[in-house]
């Protein structure tokens, strides 16, 4: 925060635009998207298929680079950085949780979580100490020593989101994260959410989920690659 | 009393000359198989002669049983043979119209003391004896010779098949590395870098490869045992027809484990060269 103004701004978009180049010519997914997100909001960007959500969040989360248009993260441009320093912005600064929860299958819950730790550079006791206090955390403690293939859907993205917290990000995006889920268990994860965001991490949410949205503070919806109305409650 | 002492002088005498028949009688050197095939032993007597009628034949005494050194030219003949004292083989062989001592030889085998002088040895005899023609045995070998060009299309069916196993290796890599890009494409989302992964994987490669090549390599030593014990069966040969010498495991090992990471690296190389996303996705 800054003093006693607005909260800082930590992803701001301007006129970001992603397009595709396809043999009928180029196909834009998101167009002049100008938007930011401050610390600790609550947003969810809601829109019908393919009106660029993921591509949208993919851009601010720096997935993907846009075509054209700037985009800062922390007040530092991010648009323009390379592969690899998007990488190590993502590592150290976002949390991702995603539609299909990519837990690696080998590897326990605590192993997963600590992976973002251990790339990040953290040592072994304390990544091992941070990973439990998360599985704590999302409620699955007693499954610490479980491979995903042992959790149920609704575990699984908790253990998602419980590595997505592992580096302390100021930043959660979720793509879909209840997508996979039955209502009872999306609604599990949504309040796990939730409580993420009302800890201090800013989130963005896409989803066609109006449960989940309505939870959001503030709503974008989409079209055709436009944000076509942004809601703050 | 006279005539039993004169038995036993008599008995003795015929003892004395018989030991001195035997002393006299010069030995020979038989092959394992030809004393497995006649049932000779040593000590036995044989009669050899140089016409199938067996005229003029000369009495030997078998003095030891060899084995034959081992000669792939003649593999599949088995090798009944025995060994003449230079002496006993020229009187056996020699026309009776050639006086003693005036018989020729072609060539002859020197076994040197020190196999490395062979070179000096050849060079200072064919200075020192004009008309003698004196050459290493692998000189004498030549180029050109039967073994020389089998070892030549032996490495050409080497880089034949390494280069197929190259192209086997990579498609079957590509399947595998394929079948984790899911797995990858989280690893890029939640921030590896591609360089990181590519590093695993390259470490994941070199471990693997080494595995395979120390697998190949016991592989190849049960291999040698098998073949050489079945083809010494076969052809009752004391024939090494494998051998995998440190050198041909180093060369392995060093083709093996590198063509092993490279193609790891260049089948995850295609892989990490597409977006996290887009490996996320079925």
């Amino acid at each position: 925060m800054r003093g006693n103004d607005a909260p800082e701004t930590i992803v701001e978009a301007k006129d970001l635009t992603r397009s595709f180049a396809m043999p009928a010519g180029p196909v834009f997914a998101v167009r002049d998207v100008t938007l930011s997100i401050r610390a600790g909001e609550h947003t969810a960007i809601t829109g019908p298929s393919g009106c660029g959500k993921s591509t949208l969040l993919h851009l601010l989360g720096c997935v993907d680079a846009p075509s054209s248009g700037t985009l800062m993260f922390e007040g530092k441009e991010a648009s323009t950085l390379s592969d690899r320093e998007r990488s190590l912005l993502r590592l150290r600064h976002i949390g991702f949780v995603f539609q299909r929860f990519f837990l690696l299958p080998m590897l326990t819950a605590a192993e997963n979580v600590e992976l973002p730790q251990a790339e990040a550079g953290v040592p072994r006791d304390e990544r091992r100490r941070r990973s439990l206090e998360l599985l704590d955390y999302v409620g699955l403690a007693s499954r610490a020593d479980h491979r995903p293939s042992q959790l149920s859907g609704g575990e699984m993205q908790r253990v998602a989101i419980a590595r997505a917290l592992s580096n302390r990000p100021r930043l959660l995006l979720a793509d879909e994260p209840t997508g996979e889920l039955d209502q009872a268990t999306g609604e599990h994860v949504a309040a796990l959410l939730d409580r993420v965001n009302a800890d201090g991490t800013a989130m963005v949410i896409v989803t066609h989920d109006p449960a989940l949205a309505v939870r959001a503070r503030r709503v974008l919806t989409m079209r055709d690659g436009r944000i076509t109305e942004d809601v703050s409650r | 009393m006279k005539h039993l002492i004169f038995v036993i002088a008599l008995a003795g005498a015929f003892c004395g000359v018989w030991l001195h028949a035997q002393e006299s009688t010069p030995t020979i050197l038989v092959s394992r198989q030809l004393a497995a095939q006649e049932g000779l032993n040593v000590g036995d007597a044989v009669e050899l002669a140089t016409d199938e009628r067996g005229g003029k034949s000369v009495a030997f005494r078998i003095a030891g049983i060899y084995e034959p050194t081992p000669d792939p030219m003649r593999l599949g003949a088995v090798p009944r043979e025995v060994r003449l004292h230079l002496p006993d083989l020229l009187a056996l062989t020699r026309d009776e119209s050639t006086p003693e001592g005036t018989e020729h030889v072609e060539a002859i085998n020197v076994a040197l003391a020190n196999p490395e002088d062979a070179s000096a040895f050849a060079a200072e005899l064919n200075a020192k004896m004009p008309g003698i023609l004196a050459r290493t045995t692998s000189g004498a070998a030549g180029s050109g010779t039967t073994f020389v060009v089998l070892e030549r299309f032996h490495l050409a069916i080497a880089a034949v098949t390494i280069l197929a196993s190259t192209v086997f290796l990579l498609a079957l890599t590509i399947m595998l590395v394929d079948e984790r890009r899911e797995a990858v494409g989280m690893l890029r989302l939640i921030g590896l870098p591609a360089r990181r992964i590519l590093v695993q994987v390259l470490l994941e490669g070199l471990l693997i490869a080494s595995c395979g090549a120390v697998f190949g390599l016991v592989l190849a030593r049960g291999s040698e045992y098998l073949i050489n014990a079945f083809f010494q069966w076969r052809y009752d040969t004391a024939l090494v027809f494998v051998r995998v010498t440190p050198s041909v495991a180093a060369v392995c090992v060093a083709i093996a484990v590198p063509l092993g990471a490279v193609a790891t690296v260049a089948a995850s190389w295609a892989l990490l060269r597409r977006s996290g996303l887009r490996l996320a996705r079925r």
